[in-house]
């Protein structure tokens, strides 16, 4: 997804592992070049306070303004979500 | 304090009750013996559920005469009968009705919950049960009138609350944001700092703050490679936030 719409649409990561080391062992081995953040802090860290994800994965889609287009529980449904927010 | 002397009482609860299931027979002196009750209607709440659950499994027919649902249902009243009043009797009517409700046997449940009083703590429970009848039907008349009765008589707040909080998630589902939000804040106003209040007051900060069409709550924040994230610095380009983790 990332490297197919890399360019037009920013991609954040937002983990809730608790576990920091495996977190960032896992960015480098997959070779995850886009924004990763995590605290460490599971669900109660403040990203995931502010849009309160019932688990993972939560996907939110903001437009072009920063508006919430959709929310989704799972990646499925990213690229018809995203394709209509591309076109000028 | 309060809360630790409960958890003891609990667990010394738990503990006579593993030996001594005559206990269960006598009237609740106190809080132990309540906790015991509570503990052994939780079993028999818990068994009938895996019965009902393994019935419809099976490809059993929901309001058929077989269906496990009516013989618990009795097994539950029949206990609250014999122990009006009490904490235990209370999960036994919720639990009891909800069996109903999932065995799809509509004109029984509403026998019953015709008979629970306002002022009846089962409400605290049932409550939910008979959202989950409107949601089942995709009909919440009998559910909003139901419980809007209930929320304009009851004294106990935190059965105001609970019946405001499924009034609130019912005029969610029909669209109606502007009743629900209304129902959302009675019920968390209701009773300040139980377990419905604050599950309104979850849902009311989804509502107001995470709903499609609003702004995105803003942040920004160091990455894990040490540069920082700002979301506001992306207006543009499409954003997907990804909530993730590595299990």
């Amino acid at each position: 997804m990332n490297a197919r719409y890399g360019k037009d649409v920013v991609f954040v990561g937002i983990s809730v592992d608790i576990n920091l080391d495996r977190l960032d062992t896992f960015i480098k081995d997959k070779g995850i070049s886009w924004a990763q953040l995590g605290d460490g802090k599971e669900f109660s860290g403040p990203i995931p306070m502010l849009y309160r994800p019932n688990g993972t994965p939560t996907l939110y889609v903001l437009d072009r303004a920063g508006k919430i287009v959709k929310r989704l529980d799972s990646a499925e449904k990213i690229e018809e979500t995203v394709q209509p927010l591309l076109s000028p | 304090m309060a809360q630790r002397l409960f958890f003891t009482s609990l667990f010394v609860g738990a503990f006579l009750g593993s030996g001594h299931p005559a206990l269960a027979q006598t009237p609740p002196l106190d809080a132990a013996a309540a906790a015991v009750a509570v503990a052994e209607i939780r079993q028999t709440i818990d068994t009938a559920w895996k019965e009902v659950q393994a019935y419809d499994k099976a490809g059993g027919t929901p309001g058929a005469a077989d269906h496990p649902a009516l013989k618990w249902h009795a097994t539950l009243w029949t206990y609250r009968e014999q122990h009006p009043g009490t904490q235990a009797a209370a999960r036994a009517t919720a639990d009891g009705i909800r069996l109903l409700v999932r065995g799809q046997f509509w004109e029984q449940a509403h026998a019953r919950i015709g008979a629970v009083g306002v002022d009846d703590t089962a409400w605290e429970r049932l409550s939910a049960a008979i959202y989950e009848e409107g949601s089942t039907r995709k009909d919440f008349a009998y559910t909003i009138a139901t419980l809007s009765k209930v929320a304009e008589t009851t004294t106990i707040p935190t059965i105001k609350s609970a019946v405001l909080l499924d009034i609130g998630r019912a005029r969610r589902r029909l669209g109606d944001l502007a009743a629900a939000k209304e129902s959302f804040e009675a019920s968390r106003s209701a009773a300040p700092g139980s377990a419905s209040s604050e599950e309104a007051d979850r849902v009311l900060y989804e509502i107001t703050r995470l709903s499609v069409g609003l702004p995105a709550p803003t942040f920004s924040a160091k990455g894990r490679n040490g540069k920082t994230v700002d979301l506001a610095t992306f207006r543009g380009r499409p954003v997907v936030l990804v909530f993730w983790a590595t299990t």
